[in-house]
């Protein structure tokens, strides 16, 4: 059965190995650069740290950021690439009759079709998520942005969890969809569903937050803003942290929400004096964080609620496939 | 010796379309069955759940004394050609068999070989690219080379030119000769059913009509013709199956099943094959159109 599963993803296999290396290349050659400009801007002596942060990020923003968005999606490719057609094709061309002859059960059949093409699903995307996580690790560490939402699912194990699930879905939904362009549409369609769902909805409640009202300092509010209903709304940064309420009011001693004119008292002279002067009022504000020591708390439960998915998923496919179909 | 295929009360339903109805169905080991009923009869149904490919709606299938399909043991057991006869478009003859000789442990590799050359394939050729016929031959020689005790073939020959269907008739008979294998196949073509079959089940409208051995079927079966009114008074154990009536004459097709025929009527006819099955399809024809099996069947000549 490992020798037709094989034989049947040979070419596919092949061309993915290609360019795995050729991504491989690239990454490494990338992480050699970014490494040679960490020496020179922030490791050395005359340097300042907020200009290697912007020539760090001038430098290397774009090219991660899209690097970022391969690993991610990645998975979505193997999913509906390797995945959906790996049972659709042979309902689609009937062929699942004949192997379903030979002497092997279906069981057997699926397990060692979706386990080889998760796999290799698993170990190329793997790849290239480690070779990410290692290109960039000297970037991560001056931009301290590791919950941002296109950074944390590209980097460790969180990909090997994505292409866990894209492989499976794809077989699965191929399983029930019977055609393999319909099932490539529904999985890529599902996928990107899920990828969107994860960071909005789902992650940040995979821990319950810490809430907490802290002192409203300069140097801890990333500027102010004013609605256009009178309210003063400021964000809070939390060094390594993954910072819930990117706006919040900005309150009085007593808690309640400051009016405008507040501010407004403190205008004039630059955007540093105007948040010195307000640090005097005595004003705080309420914040929920994730904190920087649950990253990979997080990271891991992102893996994981990928895997039981998949798992779920998996298991209707081994339900379903030994009772034949129609 | 088991029999290759029993059934009890066997049903498939497909939502509500009723393919298969309460088949109880027992087939001996050691022949050549041919399965024949009209297209939508139930036949691929009926053989799908031999091979296990799909699961009944309700009653039991038994081939060759176990569940179909359910381990590995015993999918080496039968042989079974799909419909269209299904190969990988994108692997060579020679990936087939060494599929076969890969997920088959029986797998006889120097009968392939042999009858891959013998048919003429080339082991090099792409299986996309063999005409219908030699896919035919291609998917009978992994059925067969499998070294089951049961074959098992839908349609084989449905789809082939006269030629290749004698063909790949001649091939099966010689594998049936040489490994002493159960067959069981449909189709819809009569004459090739007389030519191979020594078992016959007719199913139509998801029943089975009339299933036995060939040669006591046509032993039991005659054509009557006598003036108008004569055979009105039959005795019970003399089915009509079908009557036609002019204005003088009755001519019936009866199922003698107490051998009363030659006594009541010396000069009655015998029945070749081809219009025994047709006597059959006809009444189950004429049922589905007025719900009446009785009625005759000019109006639908």
């Amino acid at each position: 059965m490992i020798w037709l599963t094989w034989r049947q993803f040979r070419g596919q296999a092949v061309a993915a190995l290609a360019a795995l290396a050729a991504l491989a290349i690239f990454l490494v050659a990338l992480g050699l650069r970014i490494r040679n400009s960490y020496e020179a801007n922030v490791a050395c002596a005359s340097c300042s740290a907020d200009s290697a942060r912007d020539s760090m990020e001038n430098a290397y923003f774009g090219i991660l950021l899209l690097s970022g968005l391969l690993v991610v999606l990645l998975p979505a490719i193997v999913g509906a690439f390797w995945g959906a057609p790996l049972i659709a094709r042979e309902i689609e061309t009937g062929t699942h009759r004949l192997v379903w002859n030979q002497s092997v059960t279906r069981t057997r059949w699926l397990a060692v079709k979706l386990g080889f093409v998760t796999l290799a699903g698993t170990v190329v995307t793997g790849a290239l998520s480690l070779l990410l996580t290692w290109a960039a690790s000297p970037y991560d560490k001056v931009f301290d942005g590791r919950f941002e939402p296109l950074i944390f699912p590209a980097r460790n194990v969180a990909p090997i969890g994505y292409a866990v699930f894209a492989v499976v879905a794809g077989t699965t939904i191929g399983l029930i969809a019977r055609r393999t362009v319909l099932a490539m549409a529904i999985t890529l369609a599902a996928f990107v569903l899920l990828q969107i769902l994860m960071p909005t909805v789902i992650r940040p409640h995979l821990q319950p937050a810490v809430t907490e009202t802290v002192a409203f300092t300069a140097s801890g509010a990333r500027g102010l803003s004013i609605s256009p209903a009178g309210e003063v709304r400021t964000e809070i940064t939390k060094p390594g942290a993954w910072v819930l309420t990117p706006e919040a009011d900005v309150l009085d001693a007593a808690g309640r929400p400051i009016a405008r004119e507040v501010a407004d008292e403190c205008q004039g002279g630059g955007p540093g004096e105007a948040l010195a002067c307000l640090e005097a009022k005595d004003l705080t504000v309420n914040v929920s964080y994730q904190p920087a020591d649950r990253y990979w708390t997080f990271q891991w439960l992102e893996f994981a609620v990928y895997l039981l998915l998949a798992g779920l998923l998996a298991a209707f496919a081994f339900w379903r496939v030994p009772r034949g179909l129609s | 010796m088991n029999p290759v295929l029993r059934t009890e009360g066997l049903t498939k339903r497909y939502g509500s379309r009723q393919a298969l109805t309460d088949v109880t169905l027992t087939i001996p080991a050691g022949r050549v069955v041919g399965l024949v009923g009209p297209n939508g009869a139930g036949k691929s149904t009926l053989l799908n759940l031999a091979a296990g490919m799909i699961a009944p709606t309700s009653g039991t299938i038994q081939v060759l004394g176990a569940r179909p399909a359910a381990t590995a043991a015993q999918l080496a057991r039968v042989g079974f050609v799909a419909q269209d006869t299904p190969v990988y478009a994108g692997l060579s003859v020679g990936d087939h068999l060494r599929m076969g000789a890969r997920l088959n442990p029986a797998w006889d590799g120097a009968l392939a070989q042999r009858r891959v050359g013998e048919v003429g394939l080339d082991p090099a050729q792409k299986a996309g690219r063999l005409s219908g016929g030699q896919r035919a031959q291609l998917a009978l020689t992994i059925a067969a080379a499998k070294r089951p005790e049961l074959l098992i073939f839908d349609e084989p020959v449905a789809s082939l030119d006269p030629l290749s269907r004698r063909a790949f008739l001649q091939s099966l008979m010689e594998f049936v000769a040489e490994l002493e294998v159960s067959v069981v196949l449909s189709s819809h073509l009569l004459g090739d059913l007389e030519r191979v079959c020594d078992h016959l089940v007719v199913l139509t409208a998801s029943r089975v009509q009339l299933a036995g051995e060939v040669e006591e079927l046509l032993a039991a079966h005659y054509r009557l013709v006598a003036a108008r009114g004569a055979l009105d008074a039959l005795p019970p154990a003399v089915r009509v199956i079908h009557a036609e009536h002019t204005a003088r004459q009755s001519t019936l097709i009866v199922h003698d099943t107490a051998g009363a025929v030659p006594a009541l009527v010396p000069d009655a006819e015998r029945l070749d094959l081809e219009d025994m099955v047709l006597a059959y399809l006809t009444r189950a024809a004429n049922a589905s159109v007025t719900g009446n099996a009785e009625q005759p069947l000019e109006a639908h000549r």
